[in-house]
Order: structure tokens, then sequence, then C-alpha cells
């Protein structure tokens, strides 16, 4: 349960901040309180936060009467907690005559949500947006036809269709059409590393050019006494996630775009021999892989134990978390060898329901989630990055900063499979079981054949 | 035994309650002004004097609601499980349209038969294991040991805890570099039997030639099994232990002074009357053994893999990851039958010796 992968996982290192006892409700609304006048003041020079306003005013003289803003999510505490707290405030202060319920649903990282909102939308009472995953993920509502068409209605304001990059407009419409709005990305293929480690075991990490390669450097690292891949497999995402990361570095984005759209017997070589380097890297994870959380496998990495760690760019949550660890100095990051120009999308976003109990409301809440105000204030808490492209990087720190060029000169925003933007639910489900199969036995040519009868 | 209670209540009640008497007449004098009815009458009055009418209060409020939450909920469930339902449509219900599609759907997933056989590992083992572990607990404590009460405690105080804590604290007990299993192992010099428990597996070798039994033998599922057991066989001394107490001391007396062994005298008088504790307990047993969802959930989340993969499990992911409802619904309808398998024989069986 507290192992599931999610964007709300940043989140979670604020458990060590909690336990340290910090009155972290306090210090997080001191925290909100002064972000929320910096950032407005910051964007009140700029033409974007301008215009968000005239559409703001130009949509309470079209519609005097607002219903009740009703937005679920689950972020209920740590990073997540405070940066949708920062998100409503900025979208109270731009539309005050809205009322604005919050009805968050923690737990299960976003599992006890989505069943909340399956069996609203069944039975025809959705909220008025909710935090979801785009992509795929919501397929199985534009199916049964329970999503609305925003293009004109919210991706027709803010310059929203220049400012996102492909990959998530991509996301944006499941079925072909633009249903949602991204808020925030988290990075997959990352290969985040001890420096003192690897410079101690005589390993650039900069001069892995694949995921093969990776395998030699851990190889290395190992001889060195250290652990080469802290990695958990105590729950199988972790696993599929780095599997992903593994095909997109050795084969490229057009083959793992492939593979998610069903192809998998087309591309049977590069699934196999994908699967058998995760194999290879299993020889070099922690021996206690099996019992641990991504947490604990992270901590190998902070206390110096282990090289390397592939994860979600919301580890780095734990390492601005840690006194004297510091950026560049003692953690480092490089995109998982071989994808190298590509940003693999984890990402949260605010979708439409049809039988809308607020439509004009809503509309406005997503115009307002799409503008560069929001995603401003929302992102650095979150310790993701902007899917604009055109947000200042101030108030982000230098990983962010970082994170945001390499998003912005990226060639290609692939789509993660584990986290339900490549592959609807049914085939994530599927997936997740080849995945739980393969770290009990690691046998390649099954994991091969769920994997593809998971795909297609 | 609570319907005796209740009718002898409702005895006393008729015998010294002059209102109710009085009602009733009242009834019978007016069916007698209606002239040709007195049959219907005096069949009203009788059906309104008898006991399940007069006791409506008391069981048909809990009666409504089971009915209504426990027993609706696993029909309207056994229905679903008829249609297609999945995604987000609404199935239509027409009955026309109702087959047994999920069923052989669920028989030719191999997946499902995975998560049967390890259901029923789980099942029989569990139950097995801690019933001869209660047993043996509670024959210790039963000899007149001293702290008898403080080590009965200390038994059963697993039993009060949550699936999540103890479920938490076996997954860092069974952490291969720092869990208190290995840690202890290698502290008495058995290195080479501290293993991964979690992921671990030992080849049977030449074993693997014999009928069901596998090539490799994988860990997980019986370090699963060995932490519920650690916290349920509590519960089983505690039953075993008030139906030892029930045994009159003479017998144990007669056994000696008759010169049977103490092995001898537990196997021949003790044991046999401890039939009614062992069908007791190793039902409730059973139940937690098919419900032991939660314990999986928190240690490896919705999905233990096929090592450790149970029914309810499955159920839970096809239902509520792939929105598969129909087929989840299957799944449980399965789980429900093998669940009545287990209880229905006891529950006969007591009715049978009228203890029902």
């Amino acid at each position: 349960m507290t192992d599931t992968p999610d964007s709300d996982d940043v989140s979670r290192r604020t458990y060590l901040k909690l336990a340290g006892g910090a009155g972290a409700a306090t210090f997080l609304a001191g925290c909100t309180g002064g972000g929320r006048e910096s950032t407005t003041e910051s964007t009140d020079g700029s033409g974007d936060s301008e215009s968000t306003e005239e559409t703001s005013g130009d949509d309470s003289d079209s519609s005097t009467e607002y219903n009740a803003l009703e937005v679920q999510h689950w972020w209920t505490g740590g990073d997540g907690g405070a940066a949708v707290q920062a998100l409503l405030e900025g979208f109270s202060e731009q539309y005050p005559d809205i009322e604005l319920t919050e009805n968050p649903v923690a737990g299960g990282a976003g599992q006890n949500l989505r069943a909340v909102i399956k069996k609203r939308i069944l039975n025809n009472d959705p909220p008025s947006t909710w935090q979801a995953w785009p992509g795929a993920n919501l397929q199985p509502f534009t199916d049964a036809d329970k999503l609305e068409d925003i293009e004109e209605s919210v991706w027709g304001h803010n310059d929203m269709k220049n400012a996102y990059l492909d990959g998530p407009q991509e996301a944006a419409q499941p079925a072909g059409n633009y249903v949602s709005v991204p808020l925030n990305i988290h990075r997959l293929n990352n290969l985040f590393y001890n420096v003192e480690v690897v410079e101690d075991a005589g390993v650039d990490p900069a001069s892995i050019d694949s995921p093969s390669a990776l395998v030699d450097a851990m190889a290395t690292v190992d001889e060195a006494g250290y652990v080469g891949m802290a990695q958990q497999t105590n729950s199988a995402w972790s696993t599929g996630q780095l599997w992903a990361q593994v095909l997109l570095g050795e084969y490229g984005a057009d083959v793992y775009a492939d593979v998610t759209a069903g192809n998998v017997e087309a591309n049977a070589d590069a699934v196999r021999d994908s699967l058998d380097i995760v194999k290879q890297y299993s020889e070099y994870y922690p021996n206690d892989a099996g019992s641990i959380s991504w947490q604990d496998a992270n901590s190998k990495v902070i206390s110096g134990d282990a090289a390397f760690f592939h994860q979600g760019d919301w580890a780095a949550g734990m390492y601005r978390a840690q006194d004297d660890f510091e950026y560049e100095t003692n953690w480092d990051h490089v995109a998982f060898p071989g994808t190298e120009g590509l940003y693999s999308l984890n990402m949260d976003s605010f979708p439409m329901p049809t039988n809308n109990p607020s439509p004009e409301a809503t509309k406005a809440f997503l115009r307002y989630v799409g503008s560069v105000d929001a995603q401003e204030r929302f992102n650095p808490k979150k310790g993701s990055i902007p899917p604009r492209t055109d947000v200042p990087q101030d108030a982000f720190g230098p990983f962010l900063q970082n994170q945001m060029d390499d998003f912005s000169n990226s060639e290609a925003q692939p789509l993660s499979i584990q986290h339900g933007l490549a592959v609807a639910p049914d085939a994530l489900t599927a997936f997740e079981d080849a995945m739980a199969s393969f770290i009990s036995s690691y046998d390649v040519e099954a994991a091969y054949s769920a994997i593809q009868s998971a795909f297609q | 035994m609570s319907s005796h209670i209740l009718k002898r209540l409702l005895d006393r009640l008729r015998d010294d309650g002059q209102p109710v008497r009085t009602d009733g007449g009242t009834a019978a004098a007016g069916s007698e002004t209606a002239g040709d009815a007195p049959d219907l009458g005096s069949a009203l009055s009788s059906l309104r004097e008898s006991d399940a009418v007069r006791s409506a209060p008391f069981w048909l409020p809990p009666f409504l609601l089971m009915g209504f939450f426990v027993y609706g909920a696993i029909s309207w469930n056994i229905v679903i499980s008829f249609t297609d339902f999945g995604g987000l449509t609404l199935p239509t219900y027409d009955p026309s349209t109702f087959d047994l599609e999920m069923y052989r759907r669920a028989f030719s997933d191999g997946q499902f038969w995975i998560a049967t056989r390890n259901t029923f590992v789980l099942l029989i083992s569990f139950t097995g294991l801690s019933l001869a572990g209660g047993l043996g607990l509670a024959i210790l404590v039963d000899r007149g040991i001293r702290f008898e009460n403080w080590f009965r405690t200390i038994y059963l105080l697993p039993f009060s805890l949550s699936f999540v804590v103890t479920a938490v604290f076996w997954r860092w007990m069974y952490n291969f570099d720092s869990g208190l299993i290995n840690a202890s192992l290698r502290s008495i010099g058995l290195d080479f039997v501290a293993s991964k428990w979690l992921t671990g597996s030992i080849d049977t070798g030449a074993l693997g030639a014999i009928p069901l039994v596998p090539d490799t033998f994988y860990f997980k599922l019986f370090a699963v099994i060995f932490a519920l057991l650690w916290q349920f066989s509590g519960y089983a001394m505690v039953v075993y232990l008030a139906g030892l107490r029930a045994i009159p001391n003479d017998q144990y007396e007669a056994a000696r002074v008759d010169g049977a062994s103490i092995l001898r005298m537990y196997r021949r008088v003790i044991l046999p009357q401890l039939r009614a504790s062992t069908v007791s307990a190793a039902v409730v047993l059973m139940v937690f053994a098919l419900k032991a969802f939660d314990f999986l959930y928190v240690l490896f989340g919705s999905n233990p893999g096929p090592t450790a993969d149970i029914l309810s499990t499955m159920m839970y992911r096809q239902a509520f990851s792939a929105n598969q409802w129909a087929y989840g619904s299957a799944i449980a309808v399965i789980l429900f039958l093998v669940a009545l398998t287990v209880v229905a024989p006891y529950l006969y069986g007591e009715y049978r010796r009228g203890e029902l």
C-alpha cells in the first residue's frame, strides 16, 4: 500500500519531517502563505497572468452564478498537500465568487480515490473534477462517454496549445480530443547516484551510454564493495518502471511506443532483451530488496551503501530533506542510460466529466490549472515540473531547473506504462501481474508472453 | 439457545402480563360480532399469540438489516457475476443476457488456478498448524505452570493486533540483512540457513519428480503462513484451554490411577473430548485464512505475485484496478462458495446435534 507508486510518493518523504514533529501544520501554513504572496508579485508583471485575469473577468460577467465547485484529489499530506493548497488558494484569489469544496480521499496512493470516482461516475454523480492520471488511464471514461471535450472552452485559453509540448498534449487526448488538463510532470527516466561512491569505484555515470553498459558499471561498483543498484522488489511496480526505461534506453522511443500500442510480437527481441537486462541488474540489487520500500532503497544511496538508484524524480525529495546531502556534490542525476533527449512522463491532470454539477466553475478551474500562475504555485512545492514550458524557473530549485531545461529541449516525451499514461487500466493490471511473476522467478520467457498478452 | 430464552421469557410474559391477555380478548370479541368468521378470528388471535409474531420486535430489525446488507449484497454480487459488467458503463441486467462466461474465463485463466492453489495451501496449512500450535500451548499452560496468566496473555496478545501492524513488522523481521530472524540465525552460527524469506526459493532437486511437489519451492507463501501462525495460534490456545478446563479433574485422576502415561492419557481421554473446540476454532481460523487479504495487501500491495497470490487479492485487482467488475464478482462468488463449504458442514453438524 505505502509502496504503490505515484506522484503522491513525493509527499512520503515528509513522513520523516512529520515524524520529526516539527509542527508540520504551522510550518506548511507559513510556507504556503509566503509562497502565495511572492508568486503573485512575480506573475503580476507578466502578460500571462493578466490574460488569465481578463478571462476570469469575462467569465464572471457572462455567467453571474457559479455552482459550487467540488475538487477531489489524493494529495492529503506532505508535499502534495502543501502544493494543492497553494493551487487552490491561487484559484480562490482569481475567482473569489466560486465556492470551492475540496473533497480529498487519502490512501492507497490514489487507489481509494479511483474507487470513489468510479462509483460516482457509475452513479452519474461525478464531482466537478478530480485528480487523475491522463492518457490511456482515462480510456474507460472516454469509452463510456463520461468526459467532455474541452478543446474550445479550456485548451483555447491561456495559449495552452503552444505552451504544452506534444507528449503532454497527447496524454490529454486519450480518445483523440482534449478531455483533461495536466498539472505536473514527474520524470521517470532518471538514474540517481551517490557521487562519492561512483568516484570511489571509478565509474563515470555520464559515460554510460546504454542500459546494457550500466550492467558493467554496476559490476565495477560491486567489486568496489557497494550495492550496484538500490532497488526494491517487495512490490512489482518499481521493476515495471525500470523495465520500461531499459526498453526505452536500449531500443528508443519508437519501439517503446510500438510495444505499448500492443505490437509486442513485432518487437519480441527488444522486449526479451530488455527483460534480460533487468534480470542482469537484479544481481546487483541489495540483499534485502524483497522486504524494503523504495524509500528504504533510496536511503542506501543517501548512506553511501549503494551507487545507483532508478526511480521517478520524486526520489529527489528525499535528498532535499536530508541535511548535508547536496545536489551535485553528494548526489547527482543523469538521464537513464540511452534515454538522453527523452523525458518520460508521469503526470497528474484534472478531467472534465459529463453531467458536471458546475460546468462553468469547472471550466474556470481547468483553465486556471492550465495557467502559468497555477503551475508555478503547485510544482515547486510538489517537487515536479510544470508541463507548460513558459513557466519562470525562479521558484524552482537547481535540480528541478535542470529537469525543466531537459524537458524543454526533449525530442520526445514517452508516456509512462506503470503510471497509466500509455496503457489502459486492465492492461496495466495484467502488466503488473507479469512483473510480479518476473521478480519472483526472473523467467524472461514467461514474462515476455505475459507482457504480450497484457498489451494486445 | 437464545431462542429458548426468548420463548421462556415470552411464556412468562403471557402468564403475568394481564394487558396482553386483555388485548387478545378484545380481538376475539370483535370477531364474534362479525358473526360468521370465528375461525378467522381465532386464527388471527393465535397468530398474534404466536411466538414468531410476538417476538418480532426482537428479531425483525436485525433480520432486515442482515438480509439487506449481507444477503442482499451477496445476491447482487451473484447477479453481477452473470453480466459482462466492465469499465464504466452500467450493465443492463437483462436476464436474457445472463451467462456463465465469467466463470468459464476464470476456469481457463492460469492465474486463477495459481491463486486457488495458494488459497488452499494457505487454508489447510495455516489452519492445521495453528490448531496444532494452539493445542500444544494450551496443554502446556494447563499443566499448572507458574505465571500461567502471564503466558496466556503473552500468547494471546498478537491476536489483538491488527493485520496492518503485524504485516509491517514481519516485513522487517524477514529483512535479509537486518531482520530479527536472520540476525538470530547468524548469532547461533546458522548463517547458511539465513535466507531471503520473502523472495527466496530452494531447488527441490530430486524431490521435484514426486507429483504435487514443485521443482522450485518458494518461501514467500510460507513466510506469510508463519507470520499468520504466530498471530493466530494464541486464539486456538484460548479455545482449547476453555475445552480443557471443561473436562472434569476426575478423568485425569482416573486415567492416572489406571496407569495411563501422560501421552496416552491425552490421546485417549482428553483429545477426543476436544472435538467441539477443534471444530469451532478450525472454522474461525479457516475464515480468517480466506480473509488474509489485509495481511498480503499491506505486505506486498495488491499484487503479491504468483507465489503468494490468493483469490481475494486477485478479486480485488480484477475489480478495482482493472475495472473488470463482473470478473471480480465471479471470483468473489467462487470464494464465497469455498467459504460456504468450510462453514456449512459445521453449521449442519451443530444443527444435527441440536446445538443450534
